[in-house]
Order: C-alpha cells, then structure tokens, then sequence
C-alpha cells in the first residue's frame, strides 16, 4: 500500500465514521404525534401529553428518540401545570438538540416559573453542554483523526513539513481542548445525575425511610443533584446547599451533572 | 402557698373474701387551680379495665395510670403473696367549694365493692385581696388582665400576667408559669413585655408583665385563671433599699415565693348568623390592599396579584379570598407572607402572592373578588371589595416570536422568552439512541486506523532513510533485482540458442554480483577476484568452484560460441545457484 492509496483509505474511514449517528425513518411516530398535536390543539392538554409519551414510549421501543416529541410533550406539562414534567421533557430534548433556541426558550421560561432553591447549571457546563455527547465524542475523533493525518503527511511528504507545521499546532491543541472537554462531558454523562422534582407536595426527610423527619419543602420543578441512593431512595441536594432525602416516585431523574 | 400535708381519708371497702378495695386523696384540701391524687387500691384483686369515675362539677378528673406491686411474706412453713394494683386520677380544682367523692362501686370475680365516699376542700386561689393589693402591703402578687370582658368563638386577644414586685425587691429571677387554668380558651404564645414602674398605696412597684394570646373557643361562660407563678425574689435587708451603695455590696435575702392570681372570667359570644361569602373566620379589624401585573399579556402569561391585608386581629386565621370561580383562568397556589409588629401575631401584614394566568385572549379583566370578616367591635361583618381590572390578552400565537428564542444560539442563560413556544407540527428527524459512541467497541476500534497509518508512514520514512544514506545497500537491493531480471535474459537467450548474447549476460551478471560482494566496480571483477578476494569471505569452496567454471565457461565462449540450449539452462541453473549463494555471504 503505497502513501496516497493509505491517506485515501484513512479520509474514507473518517467519513464513515462521521456519518455513523444513525438517523432512522419516523414513519411509524408520525401517526401518535399528529394525534396528540390535534389534541394539544383542541385544549385536550391532559390527553395530549398521554400521546406524546406513548409516543416516546414507542420511539425508545425503537431504539430512536425524537426532541420534537420531548418538546411538545413539554409544552402539554407546562399547560397541565406540572412544571417538573415539563422541566424534564425540555430537558431531554435539549440532550438531544442543545443548540435548538425553542427548545432552550421554553426551558428557561418554565424555570422561572419554579419557586424555591434549585440547582443551575453554571455557565461552564452550560457551554460543555451545548454539545450533545455523541457530538462531542464525533469532535474529538476528528480532531484525533486530523493530527495523525498531518503527522502522516510529514512523513510521507517531508517537504511539506514547512507548511503544515502551523495548522498542525492548531490542530493538536483542538484535539487536547476537546478532548478535555470530552473527559468532562463523560464524567457529567456517566457520573453525575440530576433529578426534578415532580410532585407539588415533594418533602425532603432526614433518612430513606417514610418515619425520619422533615428536613425541607421542595417545590415542583426545582432541580436538585443527587448525591446518593438507597432501595428506592435518593439523597439529593438543592441550590442553597440543603441535603434530604426523597422517595423516587417523587422526582424525574436526568443524566448530567 | 404551701398546703398542709393532709392524712388520707381511707374507706376500707367491704369484701366477702381476701379482696379489698380502697380509695384515697393524698390530701383533704387544696387551693383552686391545685391538684390532689386520687388512689384505687385493690389488694388480691383488680378490675377488668380503668375504673370509671362521675364528672363532678367544678373539678377536672385525669386518669394517670395503673401500678403493681406484689409481696411475699414468709410466715414459718407458709407463704403469703399479696398483689396490690393501684389507679391513680389527678383532680384539679378549677372553682372554690367542697365536692363530695361519691361512693365507688366496682365489681371484681363477681364480688361487688364499694369504697367511701370522699370529701374534697378546695379554697379560694390565695391571691391577696384588692385592698391588700392597693395599699401596698404585699412584697409581690399577680394580675390577670384581659381587656375585654366579651369575645366571640375563634376571636384572639392578648391577656397580660402582671408580676408586681415591691421597692424592697431588689431582684428576682427563675419565674416559672407551672398552671395557667383556661376553661373555653387556647392558649397561644407567650412573651415578655418591657417593665414599668406604678404606685400602690405609698410603696413603689415595678411590673414584670407577660403577654400570654388566648382564643376563645366556646360560647358561654369562659374562665382564665387561676394562675400560679413561682419565682425567686432577693430582698433587701432593713434599711438597705434606698441606698444605692447598700445595694451593691449587700446581696439581700433570697426567697422562693409562690404566687397565685384571681381567676378571670369572660363572656363567649357566638358569631352572628348569615356570614357573608367569602369570610373565612377571620376576625379583627382589617384593610386591604391589591396591587396586580402586568395588565397586557399573550394568553398563558402569568399575572401576579399582591393582596395585602393589613390590620389587628390573628393573622394566621386570614386566607386569601377565593378566586375559584374565575373563569378563563388557571390559578395557582398562593404563597403567603406574614409581618406581624407586635410579636404576638395580633397586628401587622399578611402579603399573599397569587399567581394566575388567562387562559385565551377572550378574557379582558381581572374579575372582582372580595375578603370578608368579623369586626368584633362594631359587631357585625365587613367585606372588603377590589373591583375588576381591565387587562388586554393577546392571543399566544399572534405576538411576534419572542427575541429571546430566535436570537438565542449558545448562550449560557438563554433569556426567557414572554411565554413558552407552541408545539411543533413536524416530527422532523429521530436520533438514534442506545450505548453513546465513545463505549461502542466498533467505534473505538476505527480511532487505532490513523494511529496505524502514521506508524506505517513512519516506519516508511524511516527505512527510506535509511537506505538513502547506504550506498552499499542501495546497491545491494540493486544487483538483487538485475540478477533476477538477468537470470529471465539467461532463459530466454538459453531458449533461442544464443550463446553469444548468453555469455556475454552472465559474464555482465558475474560482474555485478561479485562487485556488489566486493564493494569494488564491476568492471574490475576477473576471474582472479575469486581465489583472491572471495576466500577472505568465507565462500563456500563449492560455490569458488562454481564461479571458476562460470568464468571458464565464459572465456570459453568466445571461442567456440556454439552450445545447445540444454547446456546453458544448466549453466544458467548453475550460476543462479551461486548467485544465491554469494547474496547470502556476509559482507
């Protein structure tokens, strides 16, 4: 195999790899989603947001995930009153689109809605965050890519040396800066988890159990990160730096830091 | 008040067997608002359940449990085991008098006993007398103040305990309110108030007050008090309290005293009939005040009512007027805050911020609502009205999209938009879920490619290198290949017969090949190279014999060129076996 036939093969591999975040066909959501839309249309807010989680039911089912269906489903929560719920659903939409501007609007709309302490994310996770995990993973790897391509070049073509040694630089330092960010986003995606309170009465107690005493009032919507679990409890905390304990049929639990 | 231990009245009951039952006050006489202990006794024998006693006007009757104790009393060869089971009920006085205990019946294993009845003393409270209050006799006494003689079921009022010490007390401490006997009244929260000074026949006093809050809870007769305070006094020895020095160096007379206050009592009144909508039991003198916005909204917008109710009276009783009735709103839980200024709950603010927001663009006001309760001073129920307000409802979908969800990129904050953003019609395109590409064996497996190919490039480059800067090798890898493309001329002239081109090749061959080994030109390789130079590098003898005859063959060939194929193939053969082997030398 001689160099050019070598770099051909690696740019070929590349592509392939870029374009392997599958994107299946939404034939069979379309008839669930359509039904439910009408139904959010005609004021049906409780019936409307049945059909988009059957819908979503359906779409994991599938193996797929659709923000749309996250996002309208949202907006019926918000409509119901459930600032949790809606809370959740936008953010599971944002997980999968976190640039789209809609999706971001009705977040923050509804959670200036919410009372109470709650956790936010700071302004470097918002940044980390406005990549989506896959993306960030496919951005490094073609940084990775892209430095051991040039460096492959040097040594096939030393007198380009000269030349690529600038982008070369570049290119490297992107690859070490993503794949930092990377690192943060695993730890965030693989470590850290977060919860939204779903229940308007939710308590935080001193222990798991039912009979501990009440440590806090927890208002729907407020999102806390959870420090710890047991059976079906969660210890969680809140923005003021509060610490209780809350059953798990009170909260929606989301991954991220 | 110390009371005189008194003897207990024992009534031995009668019984046909060993079995006796015995009742007993641990003291004949008490003061009002005191408690006595009442004893069952039963010795060899106990009753089923609690024995039951008869409510006795003028006393409180609490049951305070059951004891056991049981002997045994050796008596020579027999043993006697007496088991004694005690109920105890704490009476306490609540009005002066003497009450009758009437007889007990109680039946046990089908034997009825029955006790003596009982007599109970109970005196006045021993608070001194107004005229022993006023003329300043008294080193210390209570006062019950209540400001009102009437209240209405669920009105709340502040009573004041009023502690007087007299001049000659020059300090006092560790007060404790062990009874405060409320018949018809809850009571709330205590507090001490600032201290005051006042005169009472020609002696100073000064006054400890402590504000107590008590609701009425029933109509009728309601009684506060008696009250007993205990409390340390210090006072000053004889000619001591005027002179500041005294004071100073002389600590006085310590003295545990017991104080005891007159009952007070106050008519409970039932709240007049035909309350009006929306009251709520709220009870006092109110006003209030409504501040709402913003007036122009898209349907679903939130609007925040602030309903201050301002004024005297319990403030934990005020709730927010009712709003369920608005139509073409959804509202939301209120959140209330309250601001009292007097420490007991009695004045101040009570803020409640209501959330509600229209529905539809055909709602166009804030529809009127009303707070009603009871002026218990003017006698009768008060509402208070806040009229409708206009406000303009745009429908959502007709207001331009908010800036914030159109100019929103990557912002930290996005800014929240006026109103959340109508559902979307296109489904648009799904994404597959499932295990994230960075854990997918695949996909990491594809990350190693560019790491291979730039191993295989450098490796490349290092052999180009390599044989860049080795001319001996360079020519080595050179003579390698012309002698196999020389061996095919070799067959191929073998194959046609000429012999001359067929010498001359593998001459050219000879001369390359054993060059290369020697490191010189090849045009300087004779025949005699090979016992000359060529032993120095280990050949093989068979293969010098070889290139000997090669050479002669050669030499031979320009005389008498002629020779059939079969004879140079073999040749050929013979100099590709010595071609081999001369490659394999080590130079």
């Amino acid at each position: 195999m001689n160099a050019r036939s070598l770099i051909l093969t690696c740019s070929l591999a590349a592509l392939l790899m870029l374009t392997a975040v599958g994107r299946v066909c939404a034939a069979d959501l379309n008839g669930p989603f359509d039904a439910a839309n009408k139904l959010y249309a005609e004021g049906k807010y409780a019936a409307a947001a049945d059909g988009y989680e059957q819908a979503i039911r359906q779409a994991q089912a599938a193996g797929v995930a659709s923000p749309v269906l996250y996002f309208n489903a949202g907006n019926a929560e918000f409509k119901l009153g459930h600032l949790g719920r809606a809370i959740a659903a936008y953010r599971q939409a944002a997980l999968l689109t976190p640039r789209d501007s809609e999706v971001l609007g009705n977040l923050a709309f509804v959670r200036n809605q919410v009372q109470g302490a709650t956790v936010r994310p700071s302004p470097w996770q918002s940044w980390v965050g406005s990549l989506s995990f896959n993306e960030g993973t496919c951005l490094t790897a073609g940084f990775f890519w892209l430095t051991f391509i040039l460096l492959g070049l040097k040594q096939i073509w030393p007198a380009l040396a000269p030349r690529l040694r600038g982008i070369t630089q570049i290119i490297i330092c992107a690859t070490v800066l993503s794949g930092a960010v990377l690192a943060v986003q695993s730890y965030s995606h693989f470590r850290g988890q977060t919860a939204v309170v779903t229940d308007a009465n939710a308590m935080a107690l001193s222990g798991p159990y039912k009979d501990a005493v009440n440590a806090f009032a927890l208002h729907d919507g407020a999102e806390l990160s959870v420090l710890d679990r047991h059976d079906d409890w969660l210890q969680v905390t809140d923005g003021s730096g509060r610490i209780g304990w809350l059953p798990g049929n009170q909260l929606e639990l989301l991954p991220g830091a | 008040m110390l009371l005189a231990l008194v003897a207990g009245c024992f009534c031995w009951g009668w019984t046909a067997s060993a079995i006796t039952f015995t009742a007993t006050l641990d003291r004949n006489s008490i003061a009002v608002g005191e408690t006595a202990t009442l004893s069952l006794t039963f010795q060899d024998g106990a009753p089923d359940g609690t024995p039951a006693l008869p409510p006795i006007d003028g006393l409180d009757i609490a049951y305070e449990g059951p004891s056991t104790q049981t002997s045994f009393v050796f008596n020579g060869a027999t043993t006697e085991n007496t088991s004694t089971t005690t109920h105890n009920f704490a009476v306490t006085a609540k009005k002066p008098g003497t009450y009758q205990i009437p007889a007990l019946s109680i039946e046990i294993n089908g034997v009825r006993l029955s006790s003596q009845p009982l007599t109970l003393t109970v005196t006045g409270s021993g608070a001194p007398t107004a005229e022993e209050m006023n003329n300043g006799s008294q080193v210390a006494f209570v006062k019950l103040v209540l400001p009102k003689k009437e209240m209405y079921v669920g009105e709340t009022a502040v009573a004041e305990l009023q502690i007087w010490l007299r001049d000659d007390v020059i300090n006092f401490g560790n007060l404790q309110l062990p009874n405060l006997t409320a018949d018809g009244f809850n009571l709330g929260k205590m507090s001490m108030r600032p201290r005051s000074r006042a005169q009472a026949g020609n002696r100073l006093y000064t006054i400890a007050p402590v504000a107590i809050t008590v609701t009425a809870i029933k109509s009728g007769t309601l009684t506060l008090g008696p009250l007993t305070a205990q409390m340390t006094i210090v006072l000053a020895f004889n000619g001591q309290n005027g002179d500041p020095l005294q004071r100073f160096f002389n600590q006085g007379e310590r003295k545990d005293i017991t104080l005891n206050s007159d009952t007070y009592n106050v008519q409970g009144l039932n709240l007049p009939p035909n309350a009006p909508a929306g009251f709520t039991g709220a009870i006092g003198r109110f006003q209030m005040n409504v501040a709402e916005g913003p007036t122009t909204v898209n349907a679903g917008d939130p609007i925040t009512l602030h309903v201050r109710i301002q004024g005297s009276g319990a403030l934990d009783t005020v709730k927010m007027p009712d709003l369920s009735g608005w139509n073409g709103f959804k509202i939301y839980p209120a959140s209330a805050k309250t601001e009292s200024s007097d420490g007991q709950g009695l004045e101040g603010t009570k803020t409640f911020e209501e959330i509600v927001t229209p529905q539809n663009a055909d709602v166009r006001a804030i529809p009127a609502f009303s707070f009603a309760y009871f002026d218990p001073e003017r006698r009768q129920y008060q509402t208070l009205s806040q009229a409708a307000v206009p406000i303009v409802v745009h429908a959502a979908g007709a207001l331009p999209m908010p800036s914030a969800t159109t100019t929103v990129k990557t912002t930290d904050n996005p800014a929240a938009p006026a109103d959340i953003l109508p559902v979307k019609q296109d489904l648009g395109p799904v994404i597959a879920t499932g295990t994230p590409l960075l854990l997918r064996p695949g996909f990491l497996a594809w990350q190693s490619l560019p790491v291979l190919a730039f191993l295989a490039a450098l490796i490349w480059r290092r052999r180009t290198d390599s044989l860049a800067n080795n001319p001996r090798l360079r020519r080595q890898r050179a003579v390698v290949q012309l002698v196999q493309a020389g061996m095919a001329d070799l067959r191929k002239f073998a194959g046609e017969n000429n012999s001359e081109q067929f010498f001359a090749t593998l001459f050219r061959l000879l001369q390359e090949q054993l060059g290369e080994r020697l490191d010189c030109p090849a045009s300087a390789i004779t025949e005699s190279v090979v016992d000359d130079r060529l032993a120095t590098l280990k050949a093989q003898p068979a293969t010098l014999a070889a290139l000997r005859e090669l050479f002669q063959l050669c030499n031979q060939a320009r005389y008498a060129p002629v020779r059939d194929p079969q004879e140079l193939a073999a040749v050929a053969a013979k100099f590709e076996t010595a071609a081999r082997e001369l490659q394999a030398l080590k130079v």
